[in-house]
């Protein structure tokens, strides 16, 4: 659940009280300062848990959901529903259905109604999404949940009965609002905690990490639908909880009250301060909240600004009513333009804290053992064929390999080789053929079940997890195969990073490693799924020939520390001919030659297909 | 006519192209060759102008062209017919023909288009097909009949035989022998490293981003050792 | 059947303005990869220029054109001052954009004039009706029809005869092997927003006499329609994007008549329902853009 408490749980929670201390200590002081503004702060604390609880999702899956405040407008109704009472419901909805009318529960079991009841709504909706394959950047996901926005509204303005209606809403008791800020406060914090031991936690990464690069994390087993529910549903029940709390704070709810305008503003919230994070998040709710104010204060009072008076004339053009709208308008623009990844992208307080607490560690010194490999599980790829369109890319192919041996496909461009191996880990569908893997049979299953089975692969286009570190890059892989590699021995992260010469990069971003650091990482990462073989799509692309010498040399170690056999592309023949102990040669979808390094080096055959075939006489 | 040198590409930080350097004669035909993940496609679209070197020059005809975007080039007189062809798929052929001229001035661009329809007959009878729907000889040649509208007086091509049957190949290499006899000048990166040597006034070796090797086409094709120039030996 | 025919004129009036919106949404997606959320402005700024002329007694023969223009002119502007700077970027960034952009003109608007709607009057004709047999025709459909579908087959003309419609078409099919042919993207771009307004501002012609009235948020309502209807038909077909106003527009039309009065006030509701669950079953859109291929 979470690959280090240290860093994962006690920082987290320490971390958290802290923010909630710096957040709820600038709010005290603010509302010290400027006089009659503790509605403003009370709101701003309710809004922080709601737009918080919009960061777990939309900050994590990295999907953009314009639909969370329509579950709050479903949880804000329910909690009133519940909560008021049936004298104060008789005035308006007195034909309520489902005898709600007479209904009267506890505010806190009100809340607890609120919640289950959205919550239902979000799962079904979380079915929907995952159905029309979201994923971060996907439009359809935005649009559904844009969509789920306006049903609830629509539903509130036209359902009188159960909603009191547009005119009239839903109010309670004058005076029976919420009567002191302690409920917000426990609200707050523990949501605050949640969000960071969420993002923390074993499904927070792998909803990051498919955020990252969604085909790189199925690559490495992981399920990312499945991440992407639970941090709907989490983020779900706490924009509820604060939607209610909203909703009692107010005293009333109007279809209106949860709809575009929240939605706007508590987006803006989140980009300015970084959607990444829940420490900015934190930031842009404050920065927000406080610029709104000002931009009110100026726009209506004058020009009085904690008792220095501006010049009238040149700025009254700027200084209206109404200065408060232009103000989000103006920032959330600005921020795209500007800087879209937030004032504090994903910089986390307690995750700085760690840094700087770090003991200074050793490597571990005690070197990993070598497996040895058994043949135990071969991997058998027969008759494969592949059409695109009327394109044949594969025609009859199949390879072979066992644990204890590197196999390398080689062949020249457009030859099918990359093609091969997304049919064997389940990006492309051949038409015919099999893939099996120590007896079982992998041909049509989904890329992140063939990860998990033992088949794990890097891609020849890079495709690290950026704004991951070093090692949560390889956490990720060691995370997926602690659950579904159990029988499998796997590798110690920090004995793999050692291994693998990342040590002193670990706690670096992977974007900010050089290429040969990333192409090792790549490799780690893999290895540390500890798969029965590594497929490794073209590893040397882009490197010079002294480092794709050094290449062989790292293969050879990660496939030893977990025993594995290694199938390579590549189309460096120096680095194929010095790894491998069997190669495969393929032209225009087939198989042309397979053998050893030397008799393919020497194969007449081989050396046409890269030469080029000289003019038909 | 066209001068690199020192041309070092990056992608983030892979150095697909190190320090790079060739020189392309009026009239000549120069060849590139070398194994795949060489990087003579990144070579031909640095000087393109698709890609920004870090480092490193390219003047064609006397002027400095190093990191100019590609609708500046075409105006200069330099134009390429990129790998894997790219034909517009959803225009037809002639619409493809037609946009290739589009730096090109009306009148004379109506002119070009029928000179490309009696040169390229095999296009002819396909001209309102949309292009996605030609076979990839015929979508090679409108590639290539498209990078000539613009006129140009440098034409690269990058791989131009890719995915082609052999058949198709020879049509391919003999409308470059064509060209040739025109007296165009071309600038072509070639998988197909013997045929293109035939071709060949001179040619450069690519491996591992750098050039290895450099000639006349008779010198590297009667190169025994050729293979395992491309292997690295 | 009488009754279906009524719904099928009035859903095809409706459907006209929608597939104009939608074309405009779909013609910036095609070349920027960019939903504009910011597309309804271009009609609350003309709103407000047609407000302003009316009222200073200007006719609407001349209010129509000045609609258009200012449409134009608002869309270059928010090209130039918004999107040109977030070209590239992805689609997260994109789409905050083009909804921050939506979201300043509705403030400058709420700034600087006031948030109350602004009347001017609409042109006598408008609320005229005719009958054919047993059905009343309302003058406004037919005309509003008449005008797309000249404005449609105007557009086609354009992408399909001229050079910059060429040169539109090639970049969104490809936007760099169009610049290796030449075609500068500023050109192609601003042309492609440009056309968007023309776009607009037609339907924003027709919006506008139905409304009598504009304020601040009154781009959201046709936004909304041009986008949805847009990413109904399959983002990147333009021709699903007219495909999809017209299944917008009718679909209103026959829900509204067929919904029983209890629940007919839901319409809104129940059209954005159907438009969540075609984007469960079929994101890609009704009109799923298969490029020509060759079998």
């Amino acid at each position: 659940m979470f690959p280090d408490l240290r860093r994962d749980v006690l920082y987290p929670i320490v971390g958290g009280v802290v923010l909630f201390a710096l957040f709820v200590g600038f709010g005290l002081v603010y509302q010290g300062q400027l006089g009659g503004a503790e509605r403003l702060v009370t709101f701003a604390l309710i809004d922080a848990v709601i737009v918080l609880g919009i960061q777990i999702y939309v900050g994590n899956t990295g999907i953009l959901s314009f639909g969370h405040i329509g579950f709050g407008a479903i949880a804000g109704y329910a909690f009133a529903l519940s909560a008021i009472s049936p004298a104060e419901k008789a005035k308006r909805i007195s034909d309520a259905p489902f005898g709600l009318a007479d209904v009267q529960l506890s505010p806190w079991l009100a809340v607890g109604v609120a919640v289950a009841a959205t919550l239902v709504v979000a799962f079904v909706v979380g079915v929907g999404l995952a159905r029309s394959g979201a994923e971060s950047g996907a439009v359809s996901a935005t649009v559904i949940t844009l969509a789920l926005l306006f049903v609830t509204h629509e539903v509130a303005r036209n359902w009188p009965d159960l909603t009191g209606g547009d005119r009239a809403g839903l109010s309670f008791r004058i005076g029976g609002t919420l009567d002191s800020r302690v409920p917000i406060y426990v609200a707050l914090l523990v949501t605050i905690v949640i969000a960071r031991l969420y993002a923390q936690s074993r499904s927070g990464r792998l909803a990051v990490a498919a955020r990252e690069d969604n085909l790189a994390s199925r690559a490495m087993g992981v399920n990312p639908l499945v991440q992407q529910m639970v941090a709907l549903l989490i983020s779900v029940a706490v924009v509820s909880v604060g939607a209610s709390l909203r909703v009692y704070e107010k005293g009333s709810i109007l279809p209106g009250d949860l709809f575009f305008n929240l939605t706007l503003v508590t987006l803006v919230m989140l980009i300015v301060g970084g959607r990444r994070s829940v420490t900015g998040t934190l930031l842009g709710v404050a920065v927000i909240t406080a610029g709104r104010e000002l931009a009110r204060r100026l726009g209506q009072d004058g020009f009085e600004v904690f008792g220095i008076g501006l010049d009238d004339a040149p700025l009254d053009w700027i200084f209206r009513e109404n200065l408060k709208s232009v103000f989000l308008g103006v920032s959330m623009l600005g921020f795209m333009i500007w800087r879209p990844s937030g004032l504090l992208d994903d910089w986390e307080l307690d995750r700085w804290f760690h840094a700087r607490s770090a003991r200074s560690s050793e490597p571990p010194t005690d070197p990993l053992p070598i497996l040895e490999p058994d043949d135990s599980t071969p991997l058998v790829v027969e008759g494969v064929n592949v059409t695109f369109g009327g394109f044949r890319a594969l025609t009859d192919v199949g390879i072979e390999a066992r644990k204890s041996e590197v196999v390398g496909i080689i062949g020249p461009n457009g030859a099918g080789k990359t093609t091969l191996l997304n049919v064997i880990t389940g990006l492309v569908e051949s038409s015919s053929g099999s893939v099996v893997l120590g007896g079982a049979d992998l041909t049509s299953a989904p890329s992140f079940e063939i990860a998990r089975s033992g088949l794990v692969r890097t891609f020849q286009n890079l495709r690290l997890f950026t704004a991951l570190t070093v090692r949560e890059n390889v956490e990720v892989s060691a995370l997926v195969a602690a659950t579904s590699r159990r029988h499998q021995p796997s590798p110690d992260v920090d004995g793999l990073l050692a291994a693998a010469g990342l040590w002193e990069h670990r706690d670096r971003r992977a974007r900010e490693l050089d290429y040969g650091t990333s192409r090792r990482l790549e490799l780690a990462r893999a290895t540390a799924m500890a798969p029965a073989y590594l497929l490794l799509d073209e590893p040397t692309s882009g490197m010079s020939d002294s480092e794709s010498l050094l290449m062989i040399e790292q293969v050879r170690r990660m496939a030893g520390l977990v025993g594995a056999g290694v199938v390579v592309i590549d189309h460096d023949l120096n680095f194929i001919i010095g790894i491998c102990d069997r190669i495969y040669c393929l032209d225009c979808g087939e198989v042309i030659a397979h053998g050893s390094p030397a008799e393919i080096q020497a194969d007449p055959i081989v050396q046409a297909a890269y030469l080029g075939a000289a003019a038909q006489a | 006519m066209l001068e690199v040198s020192g041309l070092t590409t990056k992608y983030g930080e892979i150095s697909a192209l190190r320090e790079a350097g060739l020189h392309v004669g009026s009239g000549e035909v120069v060849g590139l060759i070398g194994p795949n993940g060489a990087g003579k496609t990144t070579l031909l679209n640095s000087i393109a102008g698709l890609l920004t070197p870090s480092e490193g020059s390219v003047t064609f005809e006397g002027e400095d062209i190093t990191g100019r975007p590609p609708e500046d080039l075409v105006r200069l007189g330099l134009a390429l017919v990129p790998e894997h062809r790219r034909v517009f798929v959803d225009l037809t052929a002639e619409e493809n023909l037609k946009i290739g001229g589009v730096t090109t001035a009306g009148a004379d661009r109506a002119e070009l288009l029928e000179e490309m329809g009696e040169r390229f007959p095999m296009l002819r009878d396909k001209w309102t097909t949309p292009a996605g729907y030609l076979s990839g000889g015929e979508a090679q040649q409108l590639a290539i009949a498209r990078a000539l509208m613009s006129e140009p007086r440098l034409l690269m091509m990058d791989e131009p035989s890719l995915g082609l049957a052999p058949i198709l190949v020879d049509v391919v290499f003999d409308l470059i022998e064509s060209l040739r006899a025109q007296g165009r000048t071309l600038l072509v990166v070639e998988q197909n490293a013997t045929r293109m040597l035939d071709l060949a006034d001179r040619a450069y070796v690519l491996r591992s981003g750098e050039v290895v090797a450099e000639g006349t086409g008779a010198e590297l094709r009667g190169n025994k050792d050729l293979f395992d120039t491309f292997v690295g030996n | 059947m009488a009754e279906l025919l009524q719904n099928l004129i009035d859903g095809l009036g409706r459907g006209s303005i929608y597939a104009l919106l939608a074309l405009g949404v779909a013609v910036i997606f095609g070349v920027m990869h960019l939903l504009n959320f910011a597309h309804g402005e271009l009609i609350t700024v003309s709103g407000y220029a047609a407000f302003w002329a009316i009222n200073a007694g200007w006719s609407w023969y001349l209010t129509v054109p000045l609609i258009v223009v200012v449409s134009v002119a608002t869309s270059l502007v928010i090209e130039r001052i918004a999107f040109s700077r977030v070209r590239g970027a992805d689609d997260f960034t994109l789409l905050l954009t083009s909804f921050g952009v939506h979201f300043v003109v509705s403030a400058v608007f709420l700034l600087y004039v006031s948030a109350s709607f602004k009347t001017f009057a609409r042109p006598g004709w408008v609320t005229d009706t005719y009958s054919v047999g047993s059905l009343r025709v309302e003058v406004f459909d037919t005309v509003v029809i008449a005008v797309t579908v000249v404005a449609l087959i105007a557009t086609t003309l354009l992408l399909q005869r001229t050079m910059f419609g060429l040169a539109l078409r090639a970049a969104a099919a490809d936007f760099d092997t169009a610049r290796l042919m030449g075609v500068r993207s500023d050109s192609v771009i601003r042309g492609a927003f440009a056309l968007s307004g023309v776009l607009a501002g037609i339907a924003g012609v027709f919006w506008l006499m139905r409304a009598g009235s504009t304020f601040p948020t009154a781009g959201i309502n046709p936004m909304l329609k041009g986008v949805l209807a847009a990413l109904i038909g399959g983002l990147g077909s333009l021709r699903g994007a007219v495909l999809g106003g017209f299944a917008l527009g009718l679909a209103e039309v026959l829900l509204r008549s067929r919904l029983p009065d209890s629940v007919a006030s839901l319409t809104e509701g129940v059209v954005f329902l159907l438009i969540a669950l075609l984007f469960i079953f079929r994101p890609q859109g009704l009109v799923a853009v298969a490029h020509a291929e060759r079998v």
